[in-house]
């Protein structure tokens, strides 16, 4: 590979206009043998790239600094809305141009939108990089917003959200846990939206989202794959450069969630045979120091067939079908997510004190070992999974500089867990794992 | 031979599978469920290991191992750490070949099946597919569900399920891949230290019957309360996997309904906004299998949408592909083939399917040939011969109340059936 001062500086020879112009911010080993580099327009768009030749392909990512914290009440699901309208009419393509061109190169486009980012990608064969390249950078800039698409769109939302949370008991729980969970963090209002404020959006309203978080400098270009560094650059240079320079959105700094001191209680129902418990206890952000440690205390509780609770509810006392956990990777506090699937027959009741229990034993006694040798090796064997395609690098490393503010993060991150002690563990169950820091949803059949 | 390796020292990660030509279509009618209980059974460990021990190796190790039943085998898959591939392959090979397939287990395991059965109620979509197979196929053994019903699991005893580990796995032929950071040498010396002599492997494919469709337009409404949105497959038969009309199909259907910006996604999504989704889908097998569309539109406009797919298919198989469409589709299978090949664990597993499944070796290695090579007058002929537009199974999971009399009123309409979605 070139070095990156040398590349820069043949990128820059002759290019006059600032925004246009390179400069190298530094590199970052990228486990043994790759390596990323970070570019930077003179428009503040931030580029990563990693060369990885295992696979004739490319992954283009553009993640933007905006998710649904970025909204308000009355206006929610604005930022998922423009996932959808994001792949229609630009002043340069006629409406469908965008996923015809692509499909008929071979290439998988899609979009993803949470609470911190909205990001989306192209994974395509190698040769089809002019192609990404282009399209990306003319939608950035170059969206036309009118009341058909828009109208559309919203339809097409609407739809999306009556299949994914009012006729889905799992999306229409997490709703009720975060709702009742967030009292005034936007952290409570769902990503897709409420019904009547996705009914509501008007074209303005898409025009002035657009304007405000669709820049050069709030975006960040993530390139993996196997490519040639240079032509890549001077494509991305060639398409993004004239665009003008602007300010990184600065996030409104969001009213803290206050420390719970009781738990709530919340119910729904639904035509289902069985109940189901949903708990969200308080957590730390993605990048809080005890987050490693809590990440690990999930694998031991939850992490496959071995784990405690697995074997408990499952095989043991047979009260649940499954169980399941997660942290949630916010930038703001978030939740421990627990789910437990009572089995038909079994009550909610008993499960919910079985867990009380194992997690204050947890707590207590802390795991052995081998407990932590299996964590440690299951949380291994996720990453080496997720860094298996050119895309799945590309998500990790734009995943962690857009929430971390480093996209080599990924690794520090596995360093970490390695070092989680049992004390460690001990210490941050009693912590946060506590009923009284707890949001429980209840589901109840419909005839219950 | 029957070991296939695939290296790559890109991730210090090794994927294996052991695979078996037996999978539920060997299930005993009345006994469905058969082949996956042993499969799972199975997979709870060896003798002289607790579940709960042999769990704690492959956790301890960085593995993870599953068993995988579907109508034509049986698949063991294991994924590890480089550094603990030996260690691996004792355990899985002790798995196999010494299970312990003990009664308490057993019991353990038909009361879990019981239990996903009932949690299934909950997901739509999956009681939509499965109604959308019994429906199709009636009686054949293609309409059958991989995990057998409640009735048909309590007829299994553990006897039965050791008596098939037997006849079926015990002293099988097997197929053997690897995938990942590991020789092929390698590969052999440790197979070689851990695993039985290897054979070469003939599939035992269960003599079946062809598949037959039912004359006519014929409705199924699933019916579950308070749907605001309702689970949409409209289809009929497909096409065999030796069939010479297969490329072809398969190049039409992705024309029509295969990709994001075809005919079936732009008019139900793109220009109605309908349904998130909509797309169509051709399955191949040793008889025909099923060809669909699948869409999720609300209650509301539900037999709406049912009636402009039921137009955009007549159109599809009436007028053929247009030649930029047909072009197109060439173009999109062609070079997005790359992701069917990007990880040595993909490329294993297309090596597996025509070791296992009777895959023609000429499907992989002349894939771009076989789809650059069909013509308009081939894609529409295939069409025309094997996609119906009159015998129509279609399913509808929805609020029987809501949705009953827009459905009878769609064209042609022999008879629509209403079950309870409990009963599914």
């Amino acid at each position: 590979m070139v070095a990156p001062q040398v590349l820069v500086e043949r990128l820059n020879r002759g290019v006059s206009k600032r925004n246009a112009r390179w400069t190298f911010v530094r590199d970052h080993g990228f486990g043994d043998v790759l390596t990323l580099r970070r570019f930077r327009l003179g428009n503040g768009l931030t580029v990563l790239t990693l060369v990885d030749r295992s696979a004739p392909t490319v992954s283009y990512h553009t993640w933007f600094r905006v998710g649904s914290r970025h909204e308000r009440p009355g206006k929610t699901g604005l930022a998922h809305l423009f996932e959808h309208l994001m792949f229609n009419e630009t002043r340069a393509h006629a409406h469908g141009d965008f996923d015809r061109l692509l499909e008929g190169a071979g290439a998988e486009a899609n979009a993803a939108t949470w609470t911190d980012w909205t990001y989306y990608y192209e994974n395509a064969p190698r040769d089809a990089l002019p192609l990404l390249v282009e399209l990306e950078a003319d939608r950035m800039a170059n969206l036309v917003l009118r009341a058909p698409q828009v109208r559309s769109e919203k339809e097409v939302v609407a739809n999306e959200r009556k299949l994914r949370v009012d006729d889905d008991i799992e999306g229409r729980a997490l709703e009720l846990l975060y709702a009742t969970a967030f009292r005034r963090h936007p952290y409570g209002w769902p990503t897709i939206g409420w019904m009547r404020d996705i009914r509501g959006f008007t074209v303005r309203d898409c025009q002035q989202f657009y304007r405000t978080h669709y820049s050069p400098a709030n975006a960040t270009v993530v390139l993996a794959g196997d490519f040639d560094e240079q032509k890549a650059l001077r494509l991305v240079q060639k398409h993004y450069g004239a665009f003008p320079k602007t300010g990184r959105v600065e996030s409104v700094a969001h009213p803290k969630e206050p420390s719970q001191r009781a738990e709530r209680v919340a119910q729904l129902r639904a035509p289902t045979p069985s109940e189901k418990i949903l708990l969200g206890y308080q957590a730390p952000s993605f990048c809080d120091p005890d987050t490693p440690a809590l990440v690990v205390a999930n694998e031991v509780l939850f992490g496959g067939r071995s784990s405690r609770l697995h074997r408990v509810f499952c095989i043991d006392e047979e009260i649940a079908l499954s169980v399941r956990g997660s942290i949630s990777p916010f930038v703001d506090p978030g939740l421990f997510e627990m789910w437990i699937f009572v089995r038909e027959g079994k009550r909610r009741q008993d499960a919910l004190a079985l867990l009380d229990k194992e997690l204050h034993k947890l707590a207590s006694g802390g795991p052995t070992q081998l407990e932590l040798e299996k964590a440690i090796n299951q949380l291994e064997l996720s990453f080496l999974h997720s860094m298996e395609t050119a895309g799945g690098k590309a998500e990790q490393i734009g995943f962690y500089e857009t929430v971390a503010n480093d996209g080599s993060a990924v690794f520090s991150r596995l360093e970490a867990y390695r070092e989680v002690t049992a004390n460690d563990v001990k210490r941050v169950v009693t912590k946060y794992l506590r009923p009284s820091r707890r949001t429980r949803v209840e589901i109840l059949g419909a005839q219950a | 031979m029957s070991l296939f390796v695939e290296s790559s020292d890109v991730l210090p990660l090794v994927d294996l599978e052991v695979a078996f030509p037996v999978g539920s279509l060997q299930d005993p009618a009345g006994k469905e469920g058969l082949a996956q209980l042993s499969g799972h059974l199975m997979r709870r460990g060896p003798r002289g290991l607790s579940q709960e021990r042999f769990e704690d190796a492959l956790a301890a190790l960085g593995a993870r191992a599953s068993v995988e039943v579907s109508m034509r085998s049986t698949r063991i898959r294991a994924t590890v750490l480089r550094r603990n591939l030996g260690a691996l392959l004792g355990l899985v090979a002790r798995m196999i070949w010494r299970p312990a397939l003990r009664e308490r287990d057993f019991a353990k395991l038909v009361r879990q099946a019981r239990a996903s059965l009932s949690a299934r109620l909950d997901d739509d979509q999956t009681l939509g597919a499965l109604q959308f197979r019994r429906a199709l196929f009636g009686k054949h053994p293609y309409g059958r569900t991989l995990g057998g019903t409640a009735s048909s699991i309590d007829r299994i005893s553990v006897e039965r399920v050791r008596a098939f580990y037997r006849r079926q796995i015990a002293n099988a032929e097997f197929v053997v891949g690897i995938a990942g950071d590991v020789t092929e040498r390698d590969a052999r010396s440790l197979i070689a230290d851990h695993f039985p002599p290897l054979r070469v492997c003939r599939r035992r494919d269960a003599k079946l019957r062809p598949t037959r469709v039912r004359r006519g337009r014929h409705v199924v409404i699933v019916d579950k309360p308070e749907r605001m949105q309702t689970q949409l497959f409209i289809g009929t038969l497909g096409a065999r996997t030796r069939d010479p009309k297969l490329f072809p199909l398969i190049v039409s259907n992705t024309a029509f309904g295969g990709t994001f910006s075809g005919p079936l996604m732009q008019e139900v999504r793109g220009v109605r906004g309908w349904s998130y989704g909509a797309y169509s889908r051709l399955l191949h097998s040793t008889q025909r299998d099923a060809w669909y569309m699948w869409t999720a539109p609300a209650a509301e406009y539900s037999a709406d949408c049912a009636a402009l797919q039921l137009t955009l298919l007549e159109r599809w198989v009436e007028r053929g592909v247009a030649r930029a469409d047909l072009s197109f589709a060439q173009r999109y299978l062609i070079n997005s083939h790359c992701f069917d090949r990007d990880t040595a664990s993909k490329r294993l597993e297309a090596t597996l399917d025509v070791e296992l499944l009777g895959v023609p070796r000429r499907y992989v290695d002349e894939h771009d040939q076989l789809i650059g090579a069909v013509t308009r007058a081939d894609a529409n002929d295939a069409t025309r011969a094997r996609i119906s537009t009159q015998d129509l199974t279609i399913v509808v999971v929805a609020t029987a109340r809501d949705v009953a009399a827009s459905f009878e009123a769609l064209p042609g309409v022999a008879s629509l059936e209403i079950v309870p979605f409990d009963r599914v």
